[in-house]
């Protein structure tokens, strides 16, 4: 399944219902479904949010298999950006210290089981993997 | 759906889908909350990185005043994302019961 969606938060919510689409076409795992829903909002924000030189829509590709599902994000005619590459948070700082940003990427790899970057062509493409536990 | 709400008992309940696109939303309601402040996640379902920087936000603002945010209710998908985020050693967290 795939489908694109324009450079908007308000996409979030059709992003929502592909995928409880194909979770319910495909009888996947309910307790995979946060994951994927973060994960998947967390690299389509940074997408949007820091990718500005594009106007172009962002292709959103979900391959269920047979351990779970895969599931790609493609930005075109941008920069390279590796989010594998994002700056760890240090989450035993004490209150004063913490602000609210960078939590977003370091959750995808945290919560993932693998995840991939791959830039060509001024394509950016970030595919990460949740298995069944 | 998100719904954030003042109940008649003065605790914050939060409700639905708490993501980028409806940070906004929550932060301006918490912004206009003082004194120590009570939120139900019973019925909230998911919780992104932006409905965090609400939480984590609107939490030092009351503890520069003395108070804080107390979470209680709190979902164990909700809490895991609270524990990998270090906001249970930032926040006083009730679990929901099973």
């Amino acid at each position: 399944m795939e489908q694109k969606f324009k450079r908007s938060f308000d996409e979030l919510r059709n992003i929502v219902t592909m995928t409880e689409a194909i979770f319910r076409q495909e009888d996947l795992q309910a307790d995979l479904r946060n994951v994927v829903d973060l994960a998947t909002e967390e690299l389509f924000v940074n997408m949007v949010t820091y990718n500005t030189e594009s106007d172009e829509d962002i292709l959103i590709e979900m391959l269920p298999h047979e351990h779970g599902i895969e599931v790609s994000l493609t930005d075109y005619n941008v920069a390279r950006f590796d989010p594998t590459s994002a700056s760890d948070v240090d989450v035993d700082a004490p209150l004063e210290e913490r602000t609210p940003g960078g939590l977003g990427l370091f959750l995808v790899l945290k919560m993932v089981d693998s995840i991939h970057y791959e830039y060509r062509n001024r394509q950016s493409k970030i595919t990460f993997v949740v298995d069944r536990k | 759906m998100f719904e954030i709400v003042m109940t008649e008992a003065g605790i914050v309940r939060v409700e639905g889908r708490l993501d980028a696109a409806q940070a906004v939303k929550a932060q301006e309601f918490l912004d206009q909350v003082g004194g120590q402040c009570v939120l139900d996640l019973s019925k909230l379902e998911y919780i992104s990185s932006a409905g965090l920087g609400v939480l984590l936000k609107t939490h030092k603002r009351l503890m520069g005043s003395g108070s804080g945010i107390k979470l209680v209710n709190v979902n164990h998908h909700i809490h895991d994302i609270f524990r990998y985020s270090g906001f249970d050693k930032l926040f006083e967290i009730v679990p929901a019961a099973r």
